[in-house]
């Protein structure tokens, strides 16, 4: 009998090796996985053990912070400018989160391998573990002229900034926003109740416009098809185009006209420099450039300016901004002056401006400069890399030349905002894109614009939800934008 | 049997031996593993406290000399009644009962009295009390077992009144008209006077010893080889009588209490009887089959024990973490909070897994002593589990050989399933966690059986009566 009790033994050897072998894979190898599963509230619960790092902004304000609090979770985040940042700092909420709260997370949170001889050191030193600080590369004075635009002008839209040499982003403001501060509550019903309240706002305030919603670009697009036209060496600005008042466009019956039926420029004879119709934004000319270059030529040029890429990060999350094939010859007509199928992010719209201000050179967007350590010692610091290089530099100061005299020019399309800084020179091209079934809905207003003040410069990308007239919604918006950056920033 | 020389062949010549060395009682082994038992609860319980507030938990002096005086009596009773017993069973229970008492506190006490975490609603403030009161109780009726029982083979004589109290005890919470009460879906439990009992932890018992006597009586008419087919020995028919009968059991057992892991306990438990009793590796596969087809059947026919080869399988599709296998999942991110080292006791959120006091007590251990901790707690069965395993080898009367076996496998089959439950290795069953989790049945059951497998090792290491040399012509012939 005693062979068979020596057998049972082996296979009781067996179910207890099974269950070591399942608990090490459990607890040593699938627990990270684990910790990551959605809805595992001792994973969330675990970063409000200790204090989560600071976000800040590049010149020192503090955004984003964690106050001690009593209870289960020892700490509670806390968002001192709100709506403002919102969209750049997103939530850190009890099961979720978003912006940089969310990208940053592993440093913020501390739990970063980066950070993982620190935390050793603090263990054993028995100091509490503290997150890291993201500072961020935002200029609190460009995002409060940016925030405090979008608020006063009350509709929905968002502004961008960017360093044109650098690719930091300077400014990201989008409204309607909402209040961090009421998803950071650790009260998981009242979480919930705000939650709900915000996901069922007709105004969509989670939605960061900044990033994550796209618009037509509108007579923006001029930009690229410009670019694309005097990349092929052909044509300059002081090219003659045909800019008729109206133009029906090929197999359609859509007459294209200019902005409220006006003729382009002052020739007379229905031919116009590109540079002319450029500055006053004649849709007629741009539509035969467009039709003249082709659909293919034009999505070339647009995707080198960072148009369809699904997968840019800085490091929020963008959407991209998409220009479609368009064969047919009406169509390559609508796309090459923003309308038709064309989207943008208003990042995509500074980042137009960016390339023009560098010089033809397109820098990679960023939002985070530098990671600090609880013990001040600098984790990770960021480096301007180039995205892409969409037009050379002699196109870059051809197309500079003619957003110039968008806003000099007394009959380009941004006059008003001439000389609205002093010493500076604004160069910009407006966009008024039409929308909404059959374009019944109220035009959007976009500017996209740089400037310089010999030290600093800046690119600005805005959209405007429904502002009608570019120059008008979109472009004073850029201005006070430009004008805290570079007179005061 | 004859596998243990003895000294007795020696002396037929009449010539006196010298001393042989007698098996010491290692009653002193047992007294340091105590102590030591004792320090780690101590530890364990004022690292609670100190997880908590930063502070000794009250209480700590009547809880630790409370413990030390139930395994000195403990102690004192083996040293009277069974004195030659293996000296690690009683510390290795104990040791994983003042673990159990231990993390009950700390779960009972989560969100009490200031202590950080939530309150666990379904553990009341006295919890930890009442575990120490039914650990006494569970020591008392250890030391009844070995007062009673003084020989195991006394027990071989009440072999089907045994196995006829078992199959009651295992069919009271089936019994219509009784206050039963359903826990997770299976009928388990019965009231009485206001507390419930668990009578399947009773029951087992009965039955391990109704199997080893049955056996060691029908052991030889079952070996008889029958056809031999593919290699294996198939038993005749007429033999499979009483396997198919507690197969038919325990199936009724699945079906009218819906406990998949107590019918799979009591299939156990059978079949390796039947093995040891029989060596027949047929009796294995039979065995083994039999509770695979009754299983599957089972799932397909009873939503219950279906949904939980669902949740096994996919306890993080869809919804299935924040509705059925909320408890699993729980559980196993408890684990996973855990991790290596643990949080600590105190340190962990082991209040979100729902009922963790019960089957899932592991996974608290598992969160706040890590994977060390929960090592060394499925260590300190395997070694109950190995000490049983060594009395059923050691041992020579065949009743008790096969009733040490038995008893050891079934400890390592329950360990196994229900360990094996909540981390996800085997589908889950509601059985319970051997001396750790919250409960009375299970308990004092677990203790009796320790007092059994103590009794089976001091038979086993019990020296032969010395011949009496004295006496000239008398020969003192060992019989067993």
């Amino acid at each position: 009998m005693n062979r068979a009790v020596r057998r049972i033994s082996i296979a009781v050897l067996i179910m207890f090796v099974l269950l070591l072998a399942n608990v090490n894979y459990l607890q040593a190898f699938e627990a990270n996985s684990l910790s990551d599963k959605p809805g595992n509230s001792r994973a969330f619960a675990a970063q409000y053990q200790y204090q989560r790092g600071e976000i800040t902004t590049s010149d020192g304000v503090v955004i984003a912070k964690s106050k001690a609090v009593g209870g289960i979770y020892k700490y509670q985040r806390v968002y001192p400018y709100a709506e403002e940042y919102a969209p750049v700092t997103g939530y850190d909420a009890l099961y979720g989160a978003s912006g940089i709260e969310k990208t940053e997370n592993s440093v913020l949170a501390g739990n970063s391998s980066q950070l993982a001889v620190r935390n050793v050191i603090d263990m054993i030193t028995n100091k509490p573990r503290k997150g890291a600080t993201v500072q961020l590369t935002i200029n609190s004075k460009a995002q409060n002229a940016a925030w405090g635009a979008l608020k006063s002008l009350g509709k929905s839209g968002a502004v961008v900034a960017l360093d044109p040499s650098t690719g930091k982003v300077l400014a990201l403001a989008s409204y309607p926003s909402f209040d961090p501060n009421q998803l950071a509550v650790l009260d998981g019903t009242q979480l919930n109740k705000n939650d709900q309240a915000l996901l069922k706002d007709p105004n969509q305030p989670l939605l960061n416009r900044a990033t994550s919603a796209t618009y037509p670009p509108g007579s923006t697009f001029k930009i690229v098809t410009s670019s694309a036209l005097f990349s092929q060496g052909q044509a300059s600005p002081s090219t003659l185009v045909d800019a008729p008042t109206s133009l029906t466009l090929p197999q359609s019956s859509t007459k294209l006209i200019n902005n409220n039926g006006e003729a382009c420029g002052t020739l007379g004879n229905g031919k116009a420099t590109i540079d002319t119709a450029f500055t006053e934004s004649c849709n007629t000319a741009f539509a035969n450039i467009g039709m003249q270059l082709g659909s293919a030529a034009l999505k070339s040029q647009a995707e080198k300016y960072g148009f369809n890429d699904p997968n840019l990060t800085i490091p929020l999350p963008v959407v991209a901004s998409r220009f479609p094939l368009e064969p047919a010859l009406s169509f390559a007509a609508m796309s090459a002056i923003g309308q038709k199928d064309d989207t943008v992010t208003p990042l995509q719209e500074a980042m137009l401006s960016a390339t023009i201000a560098d010089s033809g050179k397109l820098m990679h967007p960023y939002m985070v400069q530098q990671v600090q350590a609880a013990d001040l010692s600098i984790v990770d610091s960021a480096s301007p890399t180039v995205l892409n290089v969409p037009v050379s530099t002699s196109v870059a100061g051809q197309v500079k030349t003619m957003m110039l005299h968008v806003v000099s020019q007394p009959d380009g399309t941004a006059n008003a905002i001439n000389n609205a800084i002093p010493g500076v020179q604004i160069a910009g091209k407006t966009g008024t894109a039409q929308n909404g079934v059959n374009n019944s809905g109220l035009n959007d207003a976009v500017f996209t614009c740089f400037a310089s003040n010999g030290n600093r410069s800046m690119a600005v990308g805005v959209i405007i939800q429904g502002g009608g007239y570019g120059a008008a919604a979109a472009a004073p918006i850029a201005v006070s934008v430009l004008k805290a950056y570079l007179e005061n920033g | 049997m004859s596998s243990v020389a003895t000294s007795d062949d020696s002396t037929l010549g009449g010539v006196p031996e010298p001393q042989v060395a007698m098996p010491r009682g290692r009653r002193r082994t047992e007294i340091l593993m105590l102590v030591f038992s004792v320090l780690l609860v101590a530890f364990a319980y004022v690292n609670v406290g100190l997880g908590f507030k930063g502070t000794v938990p009250p209480g700590v002096v009547e809880y630790i000399v409370g413990f030390m005086v139930l395994l000195a009596i403990g102690h004192v009773a083996v040293r009277w009644l069974a004195p030659y017993a293996d000296p690690l069973l009683l510390p290795l229970a104990a040791t994983l009962n003042g673990l159990g008492i231990v993390m009950i506190y700390r779960l009972q006490e989560s969100g009490r009295n200031g202590n950080p975490g939530q309150v666990i609603s379904t553990l009341t403030s006295s919890a930890a009390t009442l575990q120490v009161l039914y650990s006494a109780v569970g020591f008392a009726c250890f030391i009844g077992v070995l007062f009673f029982v003084r020989e195991t083979r006394t027990l071989q004589r009440y072999t089907y009144i045994f196995g006829l109290v078992g199959i009651i005890l295992l069919a009271l919470p089936a019994v219509p008209g009784l206050p039963n009460t359903e826990v997770l879906g299976a009928k388990i439990q019965i009231s009485v006077g206001g507390f419930s009992l668990q009578p399947e932890e009773f029951a087992k018992l009965a039955l391990a010893i109704s199997f080893a006597g049955y056996l060691v009586a029908k052991r030889d008419v079952l070996a008889l080889a029958g056809r031999r087919v593919l290699g294996i020995d198939l038993p005749r028919a007429r033999d499979l009588g009483p396997v198919l009968i507690v197969w038919a059991v325990s199936l009724l057992v699945l079906v009218f209490e819906s406990d998949i892991g107590t019918s799979a306990l009591f299939m156990g438990l059978f079949v390796a009887t039947l093995y040891i009793a029989t060596q027949r590796t047929s009796w294995l596969l039979i065995g083994f089959l039999l509770f695979v087809v009754g299983a599957f059947a089972a799932s397909r026919l009873f939503a219950h024990v279906g949904e939980r080869f669902t949740i096994w399988l996919h306890p993080f599709s869809g919804n299935e973490p924040f509705g059925n296998a909320y408890q699993l999942v729980q559980g196993l991110y408890g684990m996973a909070s855990g991790g290596i080292l643990g949080k600590g006791l105190g340190a962990g959120q082991p209040y979100l897994t729902p009922l963790v006091q019960s089957d899932f007590i592991t996974t608290a251990f598992g969160e706040e002593l890590g994977l060390t901790g929960l090592m060394a707690i499925l260590l300190l069965y395997g070694l109950i589990v190995q000490r049983g395993l060594a009395t059923s080898l050691a041992v020579k009367d065949p009743f008790a050989k096969i009733l040490a076996g038995g008893l050891a496998f079934m400890l390592a089959l329950q360990v196994f399933v229900i360990v094996g439950g909540v981390t996800r290795l085997i589908p889950l069953t509601g059985i319970t966690t051997p001396f750790l989790a919250q409960g009375g049945s299970s308990l004092i059951g677990s203790w009796m059986m320790i007092g059994l497998l103590m009794r089976l090792s001091d038979t086993a290491r019990r020296p032969p009566p010395q011949p009496i040399q004295d006496e000239g012509m008398t020969q003192v012939v060992n019989l067993s």
